[in-house]
């Protein structure tokens, strides 16, 4: 539980962090909040030569609409997602997992995109940005690139992200008028990873028809699971049509390939599924219209 | 190089960070201790090479275990570093020491161990068809035990059930640790214990040393709840470490060395069978239990099995019983005692019969156990002393508001006894000198505050005030004898100890100050009294629960409210009282819906970090009320034991709660999340 000897640096600038992942490879990490990098180090599954620390870049931690988009810098805290007003108001999905990631501890110090980035299955953003048309910006030595958040997550602990690169923003488009979504996450008890979690992002029209329907799923396969039949069954189908959210909860669990382990059989996960869609579908829809 | 320990009271310095665990000991030039484990639950160690080995050991001691062979299924012993074979993932097989932690773990690389792997036996269920584990036994058994006589029944209602409690990680806040001093003839050792007498018995047998050259002084102590009663490997090493090297050597576990290589408990699966009547009245008992010993015989196995099925019938008149029970090896870490220790395993399986009985009759489940209460003590077919339940179990339902309360809520319930590790007495000193009095206990505090009691009581009859009195750390330099602080013992026997130490020490003074003799001319001699206590009184107590369950807004059963009424006799310290309550609860609730230890099937720990473990949380913990009965026992003091009937009631109730909350049948703990659903989950 104690971590062999690396070399630490922190850098100013994104460009400076690039260059030293560039010249030293393979064997330098990158690490933001470190609530799951510095775990790995403790128990030497990862043994990085060197840390490059981005929390002392300035600048990265902004959280605001611009150009049509939510933009959060990389080193915004889980915490600080929960506290903000504009996410509870209108991305109420991110909202929502920000309140369920680990335990308060853990958000203090987790940032947006240290949990995206880890490409964990179990962490609960990425199902969130699959649901939101959610983006990544990331700077590398070839310079910037955007990656769509169904390209980011390629397996497990494993992202679109070259060696040399570093995720700078996650942004997700503003939301159309009457639109909502919703996180929604079983656990065995605060602070667990989920069992299974499901995020809708949908939008209506005023005859509440689905003009768009996103619906991500985690910890029920090797990368967090975009549920695309699930997503197609729902549009232009009402919110209340129970057969037309039935059928999609069911393609989205067609879509989950867990697996069985201490919180519980691959079965169960997957009927889990079924009832947090239909939920979720539920619950968007109606911040869609308005109602909390 | 000794460590200074505060001589003040440590309790209310905790919560301060002022307490002085082993982990804070920095002595000059101290060595840190890392232990290279097996990575396979079951392997043939062809070669070790690098740091300290077993050969290193055992050309140096007696008792390194794997020489010792021999006829009896129990002669295999438990070596301290292995040398021939491997039986659980993290047992022990080299250690390496370093200037600070890190360099210590380190230098694990320079360790090089080379492995066959053989196919581990990881199902209790299977394990006697298996080959034998040790190659010195004939086969997998540990431990066999045939209570009461076999009966034939003619009962008009016969109930059956397959019961099975997972195997628990002890899991105090503190894990394990020592440090180890040698100055050239005498070992030192400081520890995180729950008793430094039986330390010194087990490192003296183990490194051939005679007890008065090791000295064992206890630290304050962050918990235990079973794990640190005895000796481990890693305090072997850590004592020859210190020896070899002359240099103290410290050894602290992390939290993933604990749930790997700590003894579990509970892990028993029983088959019980009642034989009762259409008014509930239940004329028989049959059970079969089968006990997961893990990989060495030498651990809980041995005394566990017939240990529980004598407990089997509880508070109940059953006149007849029949229990079998078998101890079998696994490759898993060895059985040992966690908080109730076979208790809590004979009190879920007859409370889960009892309710089944309720089921079965449709008579209400407080009715059906008051059937079952008796008016008078007697000793039971399965050969346990029972005092008499009945008056006890109406105080409890009148305590609880239970017939009012279940009108509107989901209710569950146990009755239980308490049987405590009363045998053996306990050790205790006090001492005046410059105007202040010491206290020692044999069996100490670690955690639960006895300090507050033995003040308490050596002020009650010294006539001292408490603020002149210091209870001092456990020590094995300081008393000529002890036992140990396990099974809901301490206050009955450390207490009565304090009491008789007091009486000699101020029978003492009187006798030399004659007339003379006042409080002030007490505090202005010096005395000093040791005594041993050892009860003939029979000192069973009874306890009941009931736990209240509702249905979350996300459709999940969970439990609302835990109250108790247990029989604590005279309560010393009710908030220290309270306090054992509140956090037996808490492990009580862990134990039905989240904590166990699970191995996958080639024996690796599926549940390596205190996350996956299941620890309880705030969060997760219900109101808790916490009521005693009292009713002095036959001790000077008045005391009765209390802190295992937490983790022996409320596992009962709980599930028992949820049962009624969601309708259906609960038998294994802990209760799968998946079962735990009010609503019905979208099928296939």
């Amino acid at each position: 539980m104690n971590p062999p000897e690396f070399e630490y640096v922190a850098p100013k600038t994104v460009q400076e962090a690039v260059d030293l992942l560039k010249v030293r490879g393979e064997w330098a990490k990158v690490l933001a909040g470190g609530q799951s990098l510095i775990p790995l180090l403790k128990l030497r599954l990862a043994s990085p030569a060197l840390l490059v620390d981005i929390g002392k870049v300035p600048g990265l931690d902004y959280l605001a609409e611009s150009d049509g988009h939510l933009r959060m810098g990389a080193m915004v805290r889980v915490a600080d997602l929960n506290r903000s007003a504009l996410l509870k108001k209108k991305y109420p999905a991110i909202h929502d997992a920000s309140g369920v990631i680990a335990d308060p501890l853990v958000r203090n110090l987790g940032t947006v995109g240290g949990n995206i980035s880890h490409g964990d299955p179990a962490n609960d953003l990425p199902a969130v940005m699959l649901a939101s048309e959610g983006e990544m910006a990331a700077t590398g030595s070839g310079g910037n690139r955007v990656i769509k958040a169904e390209d980011f997550f390629t397996d497990t602990f494993t992202t679109a992200l070259a060696h040399d690169e570093i995720l700078t923003e996650v942004r997700v488009p503003v939301p159309l008028p009457r639109s909502g979504g919703a996180y929604l996450k079983v656990e065995q008890k605060v602070g667990d990873f989920a069992s299974a979690g499901v995020a809708v992002q949908l939008s209506v029209d005023r005859a509440s028809m689905c003009t768009k329907v996103g619906i991500g799923l985690t910890a029920v396969g090797p990368t967090a699971v975009k549920a695309k039949k699930a997503e197609e069954a729902m549009l232009g189908k009402q919110v209340t049509d129970r057969v037309a959210v039935a059928e999609a909860a069911a393609l989205a669990a067609d879509a989950a390939t867990p697996t069985s382990d201490i919180r519980g059989t691959a079965e169960y996960k997957k009927r889990l599924v079924r009832l947090l869609v239909a939920r979720g579908l539920k619950r968007a829809s109606e911040r869609a219209g308005g109602k909390e | 190089m000794a460590v200074e320990i505060d001589s003040e009271d440590p309790e209310r310095f905790f919560v301060r960070g002022k307490g002085r665990y082993v982990d804070d000991i920095k002595l000059e030039g101290m060595l840190h201790l890392h232990v290279v484990r097996s990575p396979y639950a079951r392997a043939r160690v062809i070669s070790v090479s690098g740091g300290i080995t077993g050969n290193e050991l055992r050309a140096s001691m007696e008792a390194v275990g794997e020489d010792a062979g021999g006829e009896e299924n129990t002669s295999v012993s438990f070596p301290v570093l292995a040398t021939e074979t491997v039986n659980y993932v993290g047992q022990p097989v080299a250690a390496v020491l370093g200037d600070d932690r890190y360099e210590a773990e380190d230098r694990a690389d320079e360790v090089d161990v080379q492995y066959e792997p053989l196919t581990p036996v990881m199902d209790p269920e299977r394990s006697l068809e298996s080959g034998p584990i040790h190659r010195q036994m004939k086969d997998n058994l540990v431990a066999e035990s045939v209570l009461g006589k076999d009966f034939k029944a003619n009962a008009p209602i016969e109930l059956e059930d397959t019961l099975r409690m997972a195997r628990m990680s002890p899991n105090p806040l503190e894990p394990r640790g020592l440090v180890a001093a040698y100055d050239g003839s005498m070992l030192t050792v400081y520890a995180s214990t729950q008793s430094v007498f039986s330390w010194r018995e087990g490192l003296a047998g183990s490194l051939g040393m005679p007890e008065d050259k090791i000295r064992v002084v206890q630290m304050d102590t962050g918990g235990a709840f079973g794990s640190k009663g005895g000796i481990y490997p890693e305090y072997v090493v850590a004592a020859h470490a210190a020896m070899k090297t002359k240099r103290p050597v410290k050894w602290i576990e992390n939290r993933y060395e604990h749930l790997m290589t700590t003894d579990q408990g509970r892990g028993v699966r029983a088959k019980m069978k009642v034989y009762a009547e259409r008014n509930g009245k239940v004329k028989g008992l049959k059970a079969d239990l089968l006990i997961d010993a893990g990989a060495y015989p030498v651990g809980g196995g041995g005394w566990v099995a017939s240990w529980i099925s004598s407990q089997l019938i509880g508070p109940y008149y059953i006149p007849k019983a029949y229990a079998t029970s078998r101890a079998v090896l696994t490759n898993k870490v060895n059985l040992g005692p966690y908080r109730g220790a076979g208790r809590p395993e004979a009190a879920f399986f007859m409370e889960r019969m009892m309710d089944k009985v309720a089921d079965e009759t449709g008579l209400d489940q407080a009715e059906v156990r008051m059937r079952n209460t008796t008016t008078k003590g007697w000793t039971t077919p399965l050969g346990r002393k029972t005092p008499p339940s009945k008056p006890f179990f109406n105080e409890a339902l009148r305590a609880f508001k239970y017939s009012s309360r279940k009108k509107k809520e989901k209710l569950g319930l146990s009755l239980f006894v308490l049987v405590p590790a009363s045998s053996g007495g306990e050790s205790a000193k006090v001492a005046v000198k410059g105007g202040r009095v010491k206290v020692w206990m044999g069996g100490n505090s670690h955690g639960q505050g006895h300090g507050l009691f033995a003040k308490m009581l050596a002020s009650k009859e010294l006539g001292v005030p408490e603020n002149l009195i210091d209870f001092q750390h456990t020590d094995t330099s300081a008393l000529s004898s002890g036992v140990g602080s396990w099974g809901s013992r301490t206050a009955m026997l450390g207490g009565g100890a304090v009491v008789e130490a007091s009486r000699k020490l101020k029978a003492a003074a009187k006798k030399k100050l004659g007339k003379r003799y006042s409080k002030a001319r007490l505090l202005e001699g010096e005395y000093e009294a040791e005594a041993f206590f050892k009860p003939k009184d029979f000192l069973n107590s009874l306890g009941a629960n009931m736990a209240s369950a509702r249905i979350t807004k996300v459709g999940m059963g969970t439990i609302d409210e835990v109250v108790s009424y247990y029989d604590v006799g005279t309560p010393l310290t009710p908030y220290m009282v309270e306090s054992q309550i509140e956090g037996g609860t808490a492990q009580g609730l862990g134990e039905v819906m989240y904590e166990q230890v699970l191995y996958s099937e080639d024996g690796q720990l599926l549940t390596p970090s205190i996350a996956d473990a299941g620890l309880i949380h705030s969060t997760e913990m219900p109101k808790v009320v916490a009521m005693t009965g009292t009713h002095r026992s036959s001790l000077k003091h008045g005391a009765k034991g209390l802190g295992e009937s937490p983790t022996i009631g409320v596992p009962p109730a709980a599930t028992r709660a949820l049962e009624v909350a969601l309708g259906r049948r609960f038998s294994y703990l802990p209760i799968e999340q998946e079962k735990l659903w009010a609503v019905e989950l979208p099928k296939e």
